[in-house]
């Protein structure tokens, strides 16, 4: 291993082994499906799957960072989703009642940002609380089965969260059309809703600047750190409870985030999550537990296969053939294709 | 930890009394436990409990029980959570019912038959995932059943789908009473089958896995096949008991195989406490009860009794991880040993 | 300024010590040794504040640091553990480990400064810096771990087995970076199964048997002692 990492090797080497990687060739091979998919079913499918697959990236990275710092295995991360969604509209659709009254372009441009990010500062509060109240609670007792044990509480709070929701807002939908009230834009002759791009606007933007937090930043390497090696961070000073408490709020900011920004897809009513929380756990599984930068890409490639099963094989079924396919890859493969920076996957 | 080459004494030395007594110890039967089915089996025929309705109570109540006892000899005792447990509970269901519908095959042999294809999968499901750390034998239970769940909701030609599937019922009679008594002697059939089992030294296998895999391999223990073993037989008894719940409430919609439905499993029998097996099935009486009754009368407030589920589950798991058969031994030991260090160790 | 009073500790329901007290002053470099699963390394962990001692006290400069947890032992009494394990983090790079070990230091100026430090002690890691540390050899991944636990500037410095696992020539390197720390004035507390060499660079040593320190004395001392000349060093 030293070994061949001491040796020189020329950029296109270094290139053409990545490349022949599982995840270069994974990556490789969803551009090929992609380029097909658009040949054929027209370039409608790619651009979807490009929309929802940025704000799935979302969602997983957060999941798979949650499980990588706190070994939390989230069954809950969809109900982040839900909230978000919901405030989004409780704080959207009051603004735009207003604005309709009083006409400003200005603020009727800006109202839909009002809405995200409202949601995105009560999913980190909500991923602060359920910290403190709950999982700190538990570690502080017993870490013995911490993994089981933690994964039981998050179903306890999805469970709670949903019906709480159901019984003060009701099981209605509420939705919105769209945020943005412009005529669909062109694209590759593809009529496509400003919503959309502005959606996938903000995908891009979070992710450039969660990886950059992650990457380079004191806090973002403390992150790290501690999904490395727990020890090794406490060693050299990191304070645990404080570096927890940031990630599920990170996470659950970041899921309620795709919550609000998706809302005039997903109307927000309490078991929205469920959804959103398979396809997280589908991204997580494919591209290895714990492994954050893998989820970003995975995101979309999860994204592509539903809508390629959506369109050639029917839309009710783009549950079971994603599911299909992560039961496989797990099989095959439980580190998954990207390879996972946890360790301890095979008991064998 | 009694090694058999340390009992030096035969069974044809013991008097009869003891003889009966080792016989119901294997069983997992003692003079407390014996009382409650004596309760239970009298109970129909007790007003209030003789209306009709509340017999319909009893009847979902014992029904879960069964369903606590297959649950916890998995959770309390590999420690493996079967997450698409109700899953398998609908596919020993369906199965019955459907050879019922279309093969005119007996309600009485249907459930037995459905026991073959829940075990296969169970079995299938467990050679492939548990190699694996547990909690990704979970996940993997789960879209099993995720999986499951979409191909029943799918394969409408077959099933239905949403619009429910017609099952004959056991019996022509309207009343529930019958009813009670075959699924309290299923209950019986599970528990001491289960009993019997974790009492023979597969128990102290299975324990010793739970609790601490590497140790276990250490000590000679082969954990796939104990844990194949044991994962297979309890999908088999959920095949069984769907088999009842085809048969008894007359109409099977794939909502029964939904998550929720394994959530609620999960949470009585962790309320009544892991690797205890009775302790979910006695607690799942009165709560099941409590929830009834909570949602005939509180109409406007659906979805609290789950909110309940999740709560207890939580608080159970943080701050009384024995549950309540933790609450029965604490008790038992102050009555039976009156010693000062007993009851301090009793009083923590 | 280290004075270890008394402790019991262990894990769980193991006791490993039983009434460890030891003293380290200003400038000294200690030497801990004693055989395999004495307890050596437990008493570095307890005093790193990794393990909760049951019973004892810990101080440092008079100030009681038992139970203290790690990250604030590191943080505010400047006591630096380089476990034995070195729980490096793998997937950084070298330079990424040394910046997270000046973790505690939120100045710049004075992260740049121990980082010059560290790469003129060690000039490996600087031709190495942008490398994942998992890809280090085993040479390198001590002195990374090492250079890691002096980034945060220490006053006092504990060192959990840094000969294991290595060759001797590398050991020697090892030894001869810790001499160079404690010439630039680092107290050091060392724990090692090599008595032969860790008796001769160190000032002071204890021997430490079953999780009671048995002896304790100037290291040329112990060297001319019967006990541990019979049970160490073979002679």
């Amino acid at each position: 291993m030293a070994e061949t990492a001491l040796k020189k090797r020329s950029p296109f080497i270094e290139f053409v082994s990545k490349a022949t990687s599982s995840a270069g060739l994974t990556i490789i091979f969803t551009i090929i499906i992609a380029i097909v998919a658009t040949v054929v079913a027209g370039p409608f499918t790619l651009l979807n799957a490009i929309v929802t697959g940025g704000m799935w990236a979302l969602l997983a990275a957060g999941l798979s960072l949650v499980f990588g710092v706190m070994n939390l295995v989230n069954f809950a991360h969809g109900e982040f989703f839900m909230i978000g969604g919901l405030t989004a509209y409780y704080v959207f659709t009051p603004i735009s009642a207003y604005l309709k009254e009083n006409p400003s372009p200005f603020l009727t441009a800006l109202a839909p940002f009002a809405g995200i990010i409202a949601a995105t500062i009560v999913g980190a509060l909500v991923g602060i609380v359920l910290e403190k109240l709950v999982f700190y609670q538990l570690r502080k007792r017993t870490k013995e089965q911490w993994v089981m044990n933690s994964f039981l509480l998050t179903v306890g709070i999805s469970v709670i969260i949903i019906n709480g929701v159901q019984i003060i807002w009701g099981t209605n939908y509420k939705g919105i059309t769209s945020y943005w009230d412009a005529k669909p834009l062109e694209v590759l002759g593809v009529f496509i809703s400003v919503d959309r791009i502005v959606v996938f606007g903000i995908a891009m933007v979070t992710m450039a600047i969660f990886w950059y937090f992650l990457q380079r930043t004191t806090t973002g390497r403390a992150i790290r750190a501690v999904s490395q090696d727990e020890t090794g961070a406490q060693m050299v000073g990191i304070d645990l409870n404080r570096i927890q408490v940031l990630t599920l709020a990170l996470s659950s900011a970041l899921a309620a985030m795709a919550g609000a920004s998706l809302l005039f897809m997903f109307p927000s009513y309490p078991t929205v999550g469920l959804k959103p929380l398979y396809i997280a756990w589908y991204v997580v599984i494919l591209v290895g537990l714990g492994n954050v930068a893998g989820a970003l890409v995975g995101g979309f490639i999860v994204a592509l296969l539903q809508t390629l099963t959506g369109y050639f094989i029917g839309v009710t079924w783009d549950d079971v053939i994603p599911t299909a396919f992560v039961m496989l890859i797990l099989l095959i493969r439980p580190s998954g294709l990207f390879g996972s920076e946890v360790k301890g996957v095979h008991e064998q | 930890m009694t090694q058999n080459s340390s009992v030096k004494y035969t069974y044809e030395e013991q008097e009869p009394i003891e003889r009966i007594k080792r016989l119901a110890k294997k069983f997992g039967i003692s003079p407390v436990g014996l009382l409650s089915l004596v309760i239970l089996l009298i109970l129909p025929f007790i007003p209030p409990f003789n209306q009709e309705h509340l017999l319909r109570w009893l009847v979902g109540a014992a029904l879960i029980a069964a369903q606590t006892i297959a649950f916890d000899f998995t959770t309390g005792y590999i420690n493996v959570v079967n997450f698409g447990f109700a899953a398998f509970l609908g596919v020993g269901g369906y199965t019955s019912a459907l050879l019922a519908v279309n093969f005119g095959i007996s309600p009485w042999i249907g459930i037995f038959l459905g026991v073959i294809p829940s075990a296969v999968l169970g079995f299938l499901t467990g050679i492939l995932t548990l190699r694996l750390r547990g909690i990704f034998a979970a996940l993997m239970s789960w879209f099993v059943g995720l999986a499951l769940l979409g191909l029943t909701r799918n394969l409408t030609e077959l099933t239905r789908g949403p619009l429910g599937l017609n099952a004959p019922t056991f019996l022509e009679t309207a009343s529930n009473r019958p009813y009670f008594y075959i699924i309290v002697a299923m209950m019986m059939v599970t528990y001491l089958t289960l009993r019997w089992i974790t009492n023979a030294h597969y128990g102290l296998a299975f324990r010793a896995i739970g609790q601490n895999i590497d140790a276990a391999r250490a000590s000679g223990i082969n954990p796939t096949y104990y844990r194949v073993f044991n994962f297979t037989l309890q999908c088999a008894f959920a095949g069984w008991l769907g088999g009842f719940y085809a048969h008894y409430y007359g109409i099977l919609t794939p909502a029964l195989m939904a998550t929720s439905h394994t959530v609620e499993v999960l949470a009585i029998s962790y309320v009544g406490g892991r690797g205890s097996i009775w302790g979910g099935a006695f607690t799942a009486f009165p709560f099941v009860f409590l929830i009834e009754f909570l949602r005939s009368n509180l109409t406007e407030l659906p979805g609290l009794h789950l909110i309940l589920y999740g709560l207890l589950l939580i608080l159970v798991m943080i701050f009384y991880p024995g549950g309540v058969a933790q609450v029965y031994d604490t008790i038992r030991d102050r009555i039976t040993n009156r010693s000062p260090q007993n009851q301090s160790a009793a009083a923590d | 300024m280290l004075k270890v009073s008394e402790i019991d500790a262990g894990y769980g329901f193991l006791q490993v010590l039983w009434g460890v007290s030891l003293e380290v002053h200003e400038g000294e470099f200690v030497a801990l040794v004693g055989p395999n699963g004495a307890g050596k390394s437990t008493t570095l962990r307890t005093i790193a504040g990794l393990i909760e001692p049951m019973a004892g006290e810990i101080s440092i400069n008079g100030d009681p640091i038992g139970g203290m947890p790690a990250n604030l032992v590191i943080k505010e009494k400047g006591i630096s553990y380089i476990s034995e394990s070195l729980n490096l983090f793998s997937d950084m790079s070298v330079e990424e480990n040394l910046l997270l070990g000046a973790y505690t230091i939120r100045d710049k100026a004075q992260q740049k400064e121990s980082l010059a430090f560290v790469y003129d002690l060690f000039h490996r890691l600087a031709e190495r810096k942008s490398q994942l540390a998992g890809t280090l050899s085993g040479g390198e991944r001590k002195m990374l771990a090492i250079a890691r636990g002096i980034m945060s500037n220490p006053d006092l410095l504990l060192v959990d087995e840094p000969s294991l696992g290595l060759a001797p020539n590398l050991t020697h390197d090892v030894f001869q970076a810790l001499l160079k720390l404690r010439d630039q004035g680092v107290t050091i507390l060392l724990v090692e199964q090599n008595v032969n060499t860790t008796l001769h660079i160190t000032d002071r040593g204890y021997v430490i048997e079953k999780g009671q320190i048995i002896m304790e004395g100037a290291s040329k001392k112990l060297l001319n002692n019967k006990h541990v000349q019979a049970a160490y060093l073979g002679i």
